[in-house]
C-alpha cells in the first residue's frame, strides 16, 4: 500500500481539461516533484491534494483512507504559498503557532513547538516580528516552519521559490531538502524550474497539457527521458526529424548522413526525431562513433560552458564544452568535427 | 525661472482649495458666535445643547447609528468576503448594486419603504420599535456605497483567497479564518466605512422625518427652518464630530503601521 496514492485522477474547468488521468503512488518520506510549463496541470493537480479542488472525476487516497472530498482543513496536510502567505496581524510566532492554537493544543506544548521549528529554521532570534519586518527568505523560511510545526502528514510546497532571488533560492532550496530528509516528511513540490526538480527530488513528474508524461528518477529522466517533450523541457538538447534506415539496428538518416543509435525500435515503429545532449558530443572525428561535418555558425559564453552551434546542412547542433583557460575555441564560419557515441543518441 | 513658477503654483492651488473650504466655514463659526448682539459669545451652543430634543434626537441617532453599522458590518464583510472567495466575477455586479443609493433618490427610496412596509404581509411601522427596525434596515441601505468600498479596498490590500488556503491547510474553520486573520487585517478598512457611516446616520435627514423618528438629522431641518443662530452652531458642533471620526481613523491607521499588510514581497 502506498503512503499516499492518486488514481485516476480528472480535472476540468467547464470545457478545459486541466488534469487528465493522473495516477502515482508516493512513498512514505519521498520527494516528488511535479515539473512542467504554465498551465500544465501540475499546480492544481496539487491543490486537489490540498483539498482546495476536488477532482471531476479519480480518487485520492492517505494512508488507505479515501481523501478525495474531504474539506482541506479536516486532512492535516501542509502547504507552502508561492506568495509565503503569512498573516500580517501576527508575529512570526503567532504565525507558526496558528495551527496548533485553531486545534487547541494546550500553551505549554505550543510554545515548545513554535520553539522547536524556529530551531529548525534558524530563525530563534525573531519569534516577535511581523511578516513586513522580514525579508522574502526569511518569510518563505517561516512559511515552512509554520507548515510544518501542526506535524502534517504530506508536505505540499507550491512554486515556493519563484519568488525570491537566485542567491537565497539556492540556498533556501539545500534547507528544505535537509529538513524535509531530518523529518522524513512526505513531500510534493511544484516546480518549473528544472534545475530545482532535479537537485531535490527522490522522483519527478514530468507533466504537459494536464497529462504525466514520465515519472522517474531525476538521473533517468534526465538521461532516458521517454518523450520529445521530457528530451526537450529537462536540459538542453539537440532535436531533429530523421528518416529510418534500419529501424532494427536503430539506424537513421539525418541530411544524408547515417547515425547509428543506442535504441533500437520495435518492428512498425516510426521514430520521426533522433535526440543527443549537446555535452555528449565531442570535437574531432574518431572512428566507430557517429561523426558529423558542418561550420561553425555560433559561439556563447555560458560561464563554465561555452556553446558552439555547428550547422549540419541546415540542422544546427548546439555542442558544449568546459570553459578551461587552454581552450580553444573555433571561429565563426570554420568547417568543424564532431562526433557523438550510438549510446548517447536515442530516438523519439 | 521654471522652477520659480512651479513653486507659485504649487502654493496657489492650496491656497485657493483651503479658501474655498474655510471662508464659508468660518463665516458660519463667526454667525453662530454672534447670538448676543455686539458681543462674540457661545451663546448660541448653550441654546443648543439646553434644548432637550437635541439631546433626545442625537441620542437617538447614535443609537440607530450604532446599531446600523454594527449591523451593516456583520452583512458586508462576510458577504464580500465571500464573493472575493467564491464568487469573484460577481463584484463588479455588487460593485453597482452597491452604488444604487447614489442613483436612486433618497425621497423615492424612503416613499417605497413607507409604501412597502406600512401594510401586510411586513407592516412595520405601527409601533416606535418595529419602524426603528425599518429606519435601521434604511440607514443600512443608504450607507451600503461607503461600506461596501471601504471593505473592497480593504480586501483587495490583502490576499484573500490565499490567507485563507493557508488557514484551511493549517487546520482552521471558515469562523477562525474569518474572525483572526481576515478582519483583524480588514480593521482599518472596517473603520473607515464604519465611521463614514456612522456620519452618514447623523446627518440622514428623510427617514426621520417621514417615518416621524426622532432623528438628529430631521432635528437640524426643524431648527434650521425656525431659528436663525442655533443651526449655524449645530453645523459647526457636526463639522466638529466628523473631524473628531475622522482623526480617530487615522489614530487608529498609524496605531498599525506597523504591521505590513504586505504579501508576497521579496
Amino acid at each position: 500500500m502506498s503512503y499516499l496514492n492518486l488514481k485516476n485522477i480528472y480535472k476540468t474547468f467547464s470545457s478545459n481539461v486541466a488534469v487528465d488521468d493522473f495516477s502515482l503512488d508516493i512513498a512514505q518520506g519521498e520527494f516528488i516533484s511535479f515539473l512542467g510549463p504554465s498551465g500544465c496541470g501540475k499546480t492544481t493537480t496539487l491543490r486537489m491534494v490540498a483539498g482546495f479542488e476536488y477532482p471531476t472525476a479519480g480518487s485520492i487516497a492517505l494512508l488507505g483512507n479515501e481523501i478525495t472530498n474531504l474539506p482541506p482543513n479536516k486532512r492535516n496536510i501542509g502547504m507552502v504559498f508561492q506568495s509565503y502567505a503569512l498573516f500580517p496581524n501576527m508575529t512570526v510566532a503567532e504565525n507558526i503557532g496558528f495551527g496548533l492554537k485553531v486545534s487547541n493544543t494546550n500553551t505549554i506544548e505550543i510554545k515548545a513547538r513554535v520553539t522547536e521549528a524556529l530551531s529548525l529554521i534558524h530563525m530563534q532570534d525573531l519569534g516577535g516580528r511581523y511578516p513586513g519586518q522580514l525579508s522574502g527568505g526569511q518569510q518563505q523560511r517561516v512559511a515552512l516552519a509554520r507548515a510544518l510545526a501542526i506535524k502534517p502528514k504530506v508536505l505540499l510546497l507550491d512554486e515556493p521559490l519563484s519568488a525570491l532571488d537566485a542567491k537565497i533560492r539556492l540556498e533556501l532550496r539545500l534547507e528544505i531538502r535537509r529538513i524535509q530528509k531530518q523529518l522524513n516528511m512526505t513531500t510534493i513540490y511544484v516546480t518549473h524550474d528544472q534545475e530545482e526538480a532535479l537537485t531535490l527530488s527522490d522522483r519527478i513528474v514530468v507533466m504537459n497539457q494536464g497529462r504525466v508524461e514520465q515519472v522517474d528518477t531525476p538521473s533517468r529522466i534526465y538521461n532516458y527521458p521517454s518523450t520529445e517533450f521530457v528530451a526537450s523541457f529537462v536540459g538542453h538538447i539537440n532535436i531533429f526529424p530523421v528518416s529510418v534506415i534500419d529501424g532494427g539496428e536503430g539506424i537513421v538518416d539525418l541530411s544524408g548522413n547515417k547515425i547509428r543509435s543506442r535504441k533500437h525500435m520495435q518492428e512498425g515503429a516510426i521514430p520521426v526525431h533522433m535526440a543527443v545532449r549537446p555535452e555528449e558530443l565531442t570535437p574531432g572525428h574518431r572512428e566507430g562513433a557517429n561523426n558529423l561535418t558542418g561550420n561553425i555558425h555560433s559561439v556563447q559564453y555560458l560561464g563554465s560552458v561555452v556553446r558552439i552551434q555547428i550547422d549540419v546542412s541546415g540542422n544546427f547542433l548546439s555542442m558544449d564544452l568546459f570553459n578551461q583557460r587552454d581552450l580553444s575555441i573555433p571561429m565563426v564560419g570554420d568547417r568543424f568535427d564532431v562526433n557523438f557515441s550510438s549510446d548517447s543518441c536515442w530516438l523519439l | 525661472m521654471r522652477k520659480g513658477k512651479l513653486n507659485f503654483w504649487s502654493f496657489f492651488w492650496p491656497i485657493l482649495a483651503m479658501t474655498y473650504f474655510f471662508v464659508p466655514l468660518y463665516g458660519t463659526l463667526d454667525f453662530s458666535l454672534r447670538m448676543k448682539k455686539g458681543v462674540i459669545s457661545l451663546l448660541a451652543y448653550q441654546t443648543v445643547l439646553a434644548d432637550p430634543q437635541f439631546i433626545e434626537s442625537f441620542q437617538y441617532s447614535v443609537v440607530m447609528g450604532i446599531v446600523s453599522v454594527t449591523l451593516s458590518i456583520l452583512l458586508f464583510v462576510p458577504t464580500v468576503y465571500w464573493i472575493y472567495l467564491k464568487v469573484p466575477k460577481a463584484r463588479p455586479f455588487v460593485e453597482i448594486v452597491s452604488i444604487l443609493p447614489f442613483i436612486i433618490p433618497t425621497i423615492v427610496f424612503v416613499f417605497g419603504l413607507i409604501r412597502t412596509f406600512s401594510r401586510p404581509p411586513f407592516l412595520l411601522t405601527l409601533t416606535p420599535f418595529k419602524t426603528d427596525i425599518l429606519m435601521a434596515a434604511g440607514y443600512i441601505i443608504l450607507s451600503m456605497p461607503y461600506m461596501f468600498r471601504a471593505i473592497d479596498v480593504g480586501m483587495r490590500s490583502i490576499d484573500v483567497k490565499t490567507l485563507t488556503e493557508a488557514g484551511q491547510s493549517l487546520g482552521a474553520n471558515w469562523l477562525q479564518i474569518l474572525f483572526t486573520i481576515i478582519i483583524p487585517n480588514l480593521r482599518i478598512a472596517i473603520l473607515s466605512g464604519a465611521l463614514i457611516a456612522f456620519a452618514t446616520v447623523l446627518g440622514e435627514m428623510i427617514l426621520g422625518d417621514f417615518l416621524v423618528r426622532p432623528a438628529f438629522g430631521a432635528y437640524l431641518v426643524l431648527v434650521g427652518r425656525s431659528k436663525a443662530y442655533e443651526p449655524a452652531a449645530l453645523s459647526i458642533i457636526s463639522y466638529a464630530l466628523t473631524w473628531i471620526m475622522l482623526g480617530a481613523i487615522q489614530v487608529f491607521a498609524k496605531g498599525s503601521s506597523s504591521q505590513s499588510q504586505l504579501l508576497g514581497r521579496g
